[in-house]
């Protein structure tokens, strides 16, 4: 049982991990906790819904089952555009709001409040054009395997994971292995001394939020798939999401997604150990406990 | 001011626009030269050269390098005219490492130039060649200020300038980064130098500029500076001055 948990809990994790990189990434780079980052998760999960749905209407043989899994090919093509569709989202949100406020220096709690308004024009737009009815992106039923140990878990499950795993490590890389990666950690440092050294700044918040933005798409698009598609999924997901990103430490790509999956996973075993009623409770807990004995993160740096 | 590599015309710059810290000066720096710009705290020495680089606001007047206006130029564009400039203080990137620190900066240069450059900076100072792999936040004081340097060299600018490298360090460091900067210069790298140790940058320096009050008093070759009174009454009669005033 508890071992199911930890599984559950993982895959929980993995999703909860790549939306924390994007507030990581965006917290350490433009400086402000931005509560809209949740929206952009429902965003990209509806974008891959409507376009995977186009595609299947245009060619039904586009939503055959690929092997084990429960979707088609509409599925990962619809996600490729849902990512650039919800990163110029996050760009067209920067164009109109936060790049007017930062032009106008206005301060952390401005940037913060505007974040909020435009969580909140963003889900309702969605349940305006998609209603608050839940949506899946396939009807097929599927059976978990053994995985040996007591463990159970789908095709898309693993996958899932899979695809958690790849995204992290080739992040990682883009931060520490080429020119872009190191530029926008001198940006996240220092963004004056960034400036004299020759980085275009406004080019580097762009880079961010297209990342911060194409992650959360793909985490929108695990969760539809695993669970269900709804307007409030990505706001019920930003308190793990801050714990996540805090609890790996501002800034920390591998951080944030071993602090995804201790959120998962504290919060499976939180179910199984206390009650499912608390599990909300779990990331909320990990939250304060580590701003008051840890501020700084599993990784991240002093301030 | 013509033929100048860098220069300023009735420049008026400051953090607010009715509270100018810098208040009409010209200035110029030739091929070449290592121009010295002293004056006491407040004199607007910093916002001078960092309004000359783009970093404060720039309310009337203008900066031109090589005759060509630059006063509207970005900052990250002013090192790819080749105006490198080195900070006070936060002047590396401390969780990046000595070799990434250098690498950010070189990424402005042709991908077929990098290597050369970077080869080139290394061999100007051995220390940093000796271990790429450190974060720059573990260095002590001197050897920030070395990659500092180092860093703002990657790119073979055509102009330098510094604020106040010598600050904060003890003075067989400050006399180590003097003379550095001397070489740097004698090797055809024109020099801004803002310093508050007034002895050992006229040392270095071929010319000197004092400002007071935002404004370009006297200046003059560096050796009759030295022992210019008109310099001791308007620095050091400054500092004098404050001495007497009672809190």
């Amino acid at each position: 049982m508890i071992a199911q948990a930890l599984m559950d809990g993982m895959i929980a994790g993995a999703m909860i991990g790549l939306g924390a990189i994007g507030i990581t990434l965006t917290y350490s780079i433009l400086r402000f906790a931005n509560f809209a980052h949740g929206e952009l998760i429902t965003w990209g999960a509806y974008l891959a819904l409507a376009i995977s749905g186009g595609l299947g209407y245009l060619s039904s043989t586009l939503t055959a089952p690929i092997g084990p899994f429960s979707f088609g090919w509409s599925l990962p093509l619809a996600g490729v555009l849902a990512v650039l569709l919800t990163g110029a989202l996050a760009l067209l949100a920067d164009a109109l709001l936060f790049g007017r406020l930062r032009a106008r220096r206005g301060t952390v709690i401005i940037m913060v409040m505007a974040s909020f308004g435009a969580a909140l024009t963003l889900r309702s737009l969605l349940e305006f054009i998609f209603t608050s009815k839940p949506a899946y992106y396939t009807k097929a039923l599927q059976i978990a395997q053994p995985l040996g140990g007591g463990i159970r878990a789908t095709p898309d499950q693993m996958l899932t994971l899979g695809l958690s795993a790849v995204l992290v490590l080739a992040i990682h890389l883009l931060l520490t292995r080429t020119a872009i990666g190191r530029a926008m950690r001198a940006v996240s440092e220092n963004q004056q001394l960034a400036g004299i050294v020759g980085i275009d700044v406004r080019a580097i918040i762009r880079v961010v939020w297209l990342l911060g933005a194409g992650l959360a798409c793909v985490a929108g698009i695990m969760a539809g798939l695993l669970v269900q598609i709804r307007p409030h999924m990505g706001h019920d997901l930003l308190l793990p999401l801050f714990a996540a990103a805090i609890l790996g430490g501002i800034g920390s790509v591998p951080g944030a997604m071993l602090a995804g999956l201790i959120v998962g996973l504290s919060e499976a075993i939180a179910v199984q150990v206390i009650g499912a009623e608390w599990r909300a409770a779990v990331a909320f807990v990990i939250l304060v406990a580590v701003l008051l004995v840890h501020p700084q993160g599993l990784f991240g740096r002093r301030a | 001011m013509t033929g100048a590599m860098l220069s300023t015309e009735a420049l008026v710059a400051g953090y607010e626009r009715d509270l100018p810290i810098v208040r009409g000066i010209d200035f110029a720096v030739q091929a070449g030269e290592l121009v010295v710009v002293l004056g006491p705290n407040g004199a607007g020495k910093s916002t001078l050269v960092k309004a000359m680089v783009g970093l404060v606001p720039i309310h009337s007047g203008s900066v031109r390098l090589r005759e060509i206006d630059t006063t509207s130029t970005p900052a990250h564009e002013r090192i790819r005219r080749g105006v490198a400039f080195v900070p006070q203080t936060e002047n590396v990137f401390a969780m990046l490492s000595i070799g990434e620190n250098l690498l950010v900066a070189a990424n402005i240069l042709p991908r077929g130039e990098r290597d050369r450059r970077l080869r080139a900076v290394y061999g100007l100072f051995p220390d940093l060649a000796a271990r790429p792999s450190l974060k720059a936040g573990q260095l002590s004081g001197g050897q920030r200020q070395m990659l500092a340097v180092a860093r703002a060299l990657v790119v073979e600018p055509s102009v330098l300038i510094l604020d106040e490298p010598s600050a904060g360090l003890s003075p067989k460091i400050a006399a180590e980064v003097f003379r550095t900067l001397k070489s740097i210069n004698e090797a055809g790298v024109t020099i801004v130098l803002v310093e508050q140790n007034v002895k050992a940058a006229l040392a270095i320096a071929d010319r000197g500029v004092i400002l007071v009050d935002g404004k370009l008093r006297h200046e003059g070759p560096a050796a009759s500076l030295a022992s210019d009174p008109v310099v001791a009454e308007l620095y050091l009669g400054a500092h004098r001055r404050a001495a007497v005033v009672p809190a």
